[in-house]
């Protein structure tokens, strides 16, 4: 393999890992805050596949590139901003009436209604957009290209590489450096002390559910527009692969998420690139359980102290 | 105690019998109801339809249907005397054909009595999993539409699929071994492409149809790059890994065995991603499934990137009136016929031929149906059907070997784009 097909699949990997990662920290932090596995989350990012597709194609009827680079960074603004705040409501409203209910009963409750709430949003979609898979209108022009090491890479992959990024920055300084993101720590280590000094548990966990789903629906803008055709069964995959990719970081880790999201995206490219394509789905496995045996809490995890 | 439970065994022995003599006894009753009820129809026998119908597959089952029930409506519902009506099924689950759904729903037509014969299935991997069933039932079974050559052969073990039962399955559709081919050749000898990429979704038709396809493209001269198998159920997997991989050696074509809903569309639109949306892309009738205007059809899925795509269709493009058939069917459906509307036609067609020739020898439905099938399969009988004369070989594949090439025209359907037909070659006797 020369370098130029190294660098392409580099960024293809860089590209596919985003979407893993964005799905991923949202997974993480609600885990990390409530030590629910939210089962339903891969189908708010596949909802969030839908509300941009619907968006692109029915107000701003969109069918194909826009090659007027402010009216493309305009839409996509409003695309992204849209999505992610419905998004973001949808996750606030699953956990208000699925699993606030539930909080102080045992785990396995909630979990059943994470597994149903899955099935609700699928069947939702199912019934509006029926079972057949749609077309995402591919907006950015594929031939904008940038060379790159003899690699040539589209204008899509580094905005997808971007955007994943900035929302990382953004995530690790809000729950780093603000005082919501304090509040979300010290639920994440001890809710009983954090609620006796102050910290409004109910909101703090609305909040997490929040970011968690607008990330979810970022990644579902950016699958739409990178694979260009979404179903409504596209959650339980991606979501699958985006909890291993949090249980490889570290689950409760939000670097280790983003991490493990990335690196299931290289597995899943280079795989591809070496002809084991279709061992893709067992080598991301394989490599899951090594970890788990060397390392059981994840590349990053911390098995006690900070989660969020 | 033992005396008691005897007695009870035979009581209920004795209610066994007396239901078993009852229902006999409704048998004949209906039976002579039927016969001497009208005179002219002596009932109603039912042809069963399972077809893809639902969700992405309905570009290829509506007018697939479409075509049964102009037949059955050109034979004015009725044929040797029996009033005509269908059973319709849809094998598709959540969008996707279903072999599994395919054999639970011709165990329910086989369970019908009235059941005489059966059009379908549309997928090659849903014929696999329902010809075994059909097959010791004796239910004539006409696909319009399957082309993968193993439902017909015999397997690496040595058997067909049919097993010892008398050959029950006939399809009009021209074979993969001859499609297969008839792809290769179009690609090299009139696209003038000498090197190709090939990638397959692994399933029986797509294999099938990638196999014979390299076979005879390296016969002729061409090169294969690369090929690649990527099963895609559920339409989530990402092509643009192994398209980057397969760039280096410089395909001037990229083949695609398989069908929209395992990824047609979508290879189609990654190759513009890594920089391969000039090659040309050529597939079988798993991707000529209907205009840019049809939800989830491959050109309404590929987008403007369907443009220069090839396509094949396993059955003659230019029918013997083929003016008649395409009117009568817009004056009844206001649409154009799909690729295989008028195979499914002429299926139909055959049924009809059928029952007319044998109903006035048949004593039941069972018998019926057990007459129907072997008219059909036995005696190299000659239908005249919409595809012109049809016969079926002792294992019953179609004397007709058409294959016809459609390309994408983005133009057409109002800008929306549809394929186009471009030409057809008889490949009978080669």
């Amino acid at each position: 393999m020369d370098l130029s097909v190294f660098t392409q699949q580099f960024f293809n990997a860089l590209s596919l890992g985003a979407i893993y990662a964005l799905i991923a920290l949202g997974y993480t932090m609600v885990y990390g805050i409530i030590e629910l596995i939210n089962f339903a989350h891969g189908d708010v990012f596949m909802v969030g596949a839908f509300t941009a597709m619907w968006l692109l194609t029915v107000p701003f009827s969109q069918s194909g590139a826009i090659h007027n680079p402010i009216l493309l960074a305009g839409l996509l603004i409003v695309v992204f901003a849209i999505t992610m705040t419905f998004m973001g409501f949808v996750g606030m409203g699953i956990e208000r009436f699925a699993y606030r209910p539930l909080r102080n009963a045992p785990r396995l409750a909630p979990l059943l209604t994470a597994i149903g709430v899955s099935f609700i949003l699928q069947n939702i979609i199912q019934t509006i957009f029926g079972p057949s898979p749609r077309r995402t209108p591919k907006v950015f022009p594929t031939d904008i290209r940038f060379d790159l090491f003899g690699a040539s890479i589209s204008l899509l992959s580094i905005f997808i590489f971007v955007l994943t990024l900035a929302l990382i920055i953004g995530l690790q300084t809000f729950i780093g450096r603000t005082r919501l993101g304090r509040a979300m720590r010290a639920t994440a280590q001890d809710r009983q002390a954090a609620q006796l000094m102050g910290v409004n548990i109910n909101r703090t966990i609305a909040l997490t559910f929040f970011i968690g789903s607008a990330l979810a629906g970022a990644g579902g803008v950016v699958y739409g527009l990178y694979f260009g055709q979404i179903g409504f069964t596209l959650g339980f995959s991606a979501g699958l692969k985006a909890f291993t990719a949090a249980v490889l970081g570290g689950i409760g880790n939000t670097t280790g998420a983003a991490l493990g999201g990335f690196l299931i995206g290289f597995v899943e490219v280079y795989s591809g690139q070496f002809g084991l394509f279709r061992w893709s789905e067992a080598i991301v496995f394989g490599v899951l359980i090594v970890v788990l045996v060397f390392r059981p809490s994840g590349l990053l995890g911390q098995p006690l102290g900070e989660r969020a | 105690m033992q005396k008691l439970s005897r007695s009870i065994a035979l009581l209920a022995a004795m209610v066994l019998i007396l239901a078993a003599c009852q229902g006999t006894n409704t048998g004949n009753s209906s039976a002579s109801t039927g016969s001497g009820g009208a005179g002219a129809t002596k009932g109603t026998i039912v042809i069963g339809v399972d077809l893809p119908l639902s969700g992405g597959e309905a570009p290829n089952g509506q007018p697939t249907l479409s075509g049964i029930k102009l037949a059955i409506e050109k034979a004015n519902g009725q044929a040797g005397g029996y009033k005509i009506e269908t059973d319709v099924r849809d094998d598709a689950v959540n969008g996707t054909h279903n072999p599994e759904q395919g054999a639970t729903n011709v165990q329910a037509l086989i369970a019908n009595e009235n059941v005489i014969a059966m059009v379908g299935p549309f997928n090659s991997n849903v014929g696999k999993a329902e010809i075994p069933l059909t097959s010791p039932a004796g239910l004539l079974q006409c696909s319009p539409a399957n082309t993968n050559p193993s439902l017909t052969k015999k397997g690496a073990d040595g058997k067909f699929l049919r097993g010892d039962n008398p050959v029950s399955y006939i399809r009009v559709a021209t074979t993969d071994d001859i499609q297969g081919p008839a792809l290769a050749d179009y690609l090299y000898t009139t696209l003038k492409k000498t090197k190709v990429f090939i990638v397959d979704d692994t399933e029986t038709y797509g294999k099938g149809l990638a196999d014979t396809f390299e076979a005879k493209f390296k016969d002729l001269g061409g090169t294969v790059t690369a090929r690649q198998g990527v099963p895609n159920p559920d339409g989530s997997a990402d092509y643009t890994s192994i398209l980057t991989a397969a760039k280096g050696a410089g395909p001037d074509s990229v083949m695609y065995g398989g069908v929209t809903t395992t990824g047609g569309a979508k290879l189609r639109t990654q190759m513009a991603d890594v920089g391969m949306g000039d090659l040309s892309y050529i597939g079988g009738d798993g991707i000529v499934d209907g205009s840019g205007d049809t939800t989830s059809s491959y050109v309404n899925l590929a987008g403007p990137a369907a443009a220069n795509s090839f396509g094949s269709v396993a059955a003659t493009h230019d029918i013997p009136n083929a003016g008649d058939f395409a009117a009568a069917f817009k004056a009844k459906y206001a649409t154009d016929p799909g690729a295989y509307s008028a195979p499914a036609y002429a299926c139909t067609q055959v049924i009809l031929a059928a029952v007319e020739a044998v109903a006035k020898d048949a004593k039941d439905m069972k018998d019926l149906r057990e007459k129907v099938r072997a008219y059909v399969t036995t005696g190299g009988q000659k239908f005249d059907t919409a595809l012109g004369p049809v016969s079926f070989d002792e294992n019953g594949d179609s004397s007709q070997k058409v294959i016809s090439f459609y390309k994408t025209d983005m133009t057409a359907a109002d800008g929306k784009g549809d394929w186009v037909f471009a030409s057809q070659k008889d490949f009978a006797g080669q």
